[in-house]
């Protein structure tokens, strides 16, 4: 494959402060090409403050956000080399849908028909004469996501792109974005529902309070859960236990003949049970729900959790 | 990675300071309100033009003979108060132009698609400071035809070659230019559609209304660097009167390009120092 349109974002020791407020700190993360990445952070994590240090809209008070190697902030065609929908209502009600993309298409010098054929991949077509003023936040969305696609860009970033979409329209932009990363782009998906982003995407960027709090697969994120392990049931339960407690993990008795067991894999305790001749009535890798890995890894970074009180 | 294919690259051509231009009119004129602010605009002061000369063609039997001495038909293409209404009119399109993409949250979509800021700022400069150069030049000119129709049924019609007629000509062409630029400037310092309309009628044309020449010296070289002030007391008549008092020629002309000139600079700051 050829490198030279790759997308990649690097974000290194980022920190913004505004005033006595540090709303991001210190944030290093990588979003590689071929991969949907979700970014994660309860509301007021600092998500959008980043993304926009990203775009190069806030200067960092330190550190530095890369596309390609390169600061987003000196680009004369923004929309080649990275399509952004950061806030749908971020249009000109006055302008129908038709003048908005022309306006954008041609000051980074791309064909007219990009912006039909745009509004035809959106499903818009049909009210591209329509004033922006009159359209619904479902609608609005679709456009942001037909102003990201405009420039064919190899790095596509979305804040919170699922809100006002209906359940078919969901669908359809993970649908999307799933195939927009398969195509080689980096796709950055940011959200602060788990249940947005969990069939989406590949890997997760969690950030709590602007400080990052995982990078990593989807699946290892799971792993961090409380409620991740691996449940055994045998009739030699207390043996059992013993010889995993031996084998370095940590096993929880779940009544007579049941165990929990964290630390080793499934395969692992069934090669262990294997070789000492312990009978086995089940194996199973028990993983944790993301929301709730989610919610365990920010609870205490939340700032705006619900049912406090000030 | 295995999966990813490459991405086919469309061969357009890198986007030029033009496409940003063309980008610019696009976003100026899709907006209704103005193509009605303008139009209606134009087409009410040509009328007012036409209805105060052909008041001036009604009473000129009853003026005195000091009166129409005085009097002078290139005035009737911006009176005092039409000429207010050209630059509100004027300054708060400008205005407009850059409060209309912050208050909308526009100018987020705007440096996205084109993170190089001082080209946004340059492009917008350049179409507003066009289009209503040209706007003014039209009024300026259909004024002026329509009302030198209406007076040479008394024979008090002016030529374009006589003395001052074309500077005065010129300076109302370029009262709209120069106020939409002022107007952009208090547009990206203010970044509120109110703020900013009230800041263009209260700057440009409120302030200069209430100044009269005075006995101090310094208060009149004050008033001198107000652009609606010397268009009013120097540049909108054909023979300025020669006084310590009142603004020059030369130093209204300097008036007329410095504002715009400092306005741009400020927005091309104000844009590209500010998050957004």
């Amino acid at each position: 494959m050829c490198a030279s349109v790759v997308g990649v974002i690097r974000v290194s020791g980022l920190s913004k402060r505004y005033g006595d407020v540090l709303a991001v700190h210190d944030l290093t993360f990588t979003v590689p090409p071929g991969r949907v990445t979700g970014f994660l952070g309860p509301n007021g994590a600092g998500k959008s403050t980043t993304l926009r240090m990203i775009l190069g809209l806030n200067r960092p008070s330190s550190g530095t956000a890369t596309i390609n190697g390169r600061p987003f902030a000196h680009l004369r065609a923004g929309l080649r080399h990275v399509g952004a929908l950061l806030d749908a209502n971020d249009v000109h009600g006055g302008r129908s849908a038709a003048a908005h993309l022309s306006a954008l298409a041609r000051g980074n010098g791309l064909p007219r028909r990009r912006v039909h054929e745009v509004l035809a991949e959106v499903r818009l077509a049909g009210v591209a004469g329509r004033r922006l003023g009159g359209f619904s936040l479902g609608m609005r969305q679709r456009l942001g996501i037909a102003t990201a696609l405009l420039g064919d860009p190899p790095v596509l970033l979305f804040d919170e792109p699922v809100n006002g979409l209906d359940p078919e329209g969901v669908r359809w932009v993970r649908d999307l974005f799933r195939r927009l990363a398969a195509e080689g782009r980096a796709v950055l998906v940011s959200s602060h529902l788990m249940s947005e982003v969990e069939h989406t995407a590949d890997r997760l960027v969690v950030i709590g309070r602007g400080e990052l709090i995982a990078e990593e697969s989807v699946a290892e994120f799971a792993a961090r859960g409380s409620r991740a392990g691996v449940s055994v049931r045998t009739p030699a339960a207390a043996e059992l236990a013993a010889l995993l407690t031996r084998a370095g993990a940590a096993v929880t008795a779940e009544g007579v003949d049941a165990l929990t067991v964290t630390g080793l894999s499934a395969p692992r305790v069934g090669e262990l049970a294997h070789t000492h001749g312990i009978v086995l009535h089940g194996l199973a890798t028990r993983t944790a729900s993301l929301e709730q890995a989610f919610m365990e890894l920010t609870a205490d970074r939340a700032d705006h959790r619900a049912g406090e009180r000030r | 990675m295995s999966t990813a294919t490459p991405i086919a690259r469309p061969t357009t051509p890198p986007a030029r300071f033009r496409d940003l231009l063309a980008a610019e009119w696009i976003k100026l004129w899709s907006l209704r309100s103005t193509r009605w602010l303008l139009g209606v605009g134009a087409l009410a002061l040509i009328g007012f033009a036409a209805y105060s000369s052909v008041n001036t063609y009604l009473d000129w039997p009853t003026y005195t003979p000091r009166e129409q001495a005085a009097y002078h038909p290139v005035s009737e293409v911006l009176t005092g108060a039409t000429a207010a209404l050209l630059v509100i009119g004027a300054g708060s399109v400008g205005a407009l132009t850059v409060v209309g993409e912050y208050a909308t949250g526009l100018i987020r979509t705007t440096l996205t698609a084109v993170p190089a800021r001082h080209r946004v700022v340059a492009a917008k400069v350049a179409v507003v400071a066009a289009v209503m150069l040209t706007l003014g030049a039209v009024v300026t000119a259909a004024s002026f035809g329509a009302s030198q129709a209406i007076l040479s049924g008394r024979q008090i019609g002016v030529s374009l070659t006589d003395p001052g007629v074309l500077r005065v000509l010129a300076a109302d062409a370029l009262l709209a230019p120069v106020a939409a630029l002022v107007g952009m400037g208090l547009g990206a310092l203010l970044r509120h559609t109110a703020a900013a309309v009230v800041a263009v009628c209260g700057v440009l044309v409120v302030v200069p209304s209430f100044l009269k020449p005075t006995v101090h010296q310094w208060a009149n070289d004050l008033y001198a660097t107000l652009p609606l002030y010397v268009w009013r007391n120097c540049l909108s008549q054909t023979h300025p009167r020669d006084s310590p008092a009142l603004p020059t020629v030369t130093g209204s002309w300097v008036v007329f390009a410095l504002w715009p000139l400092v306005a741009a600079l400020l927005t091309l700051i104000v844009v590209t120092r500010r998050d957004v």
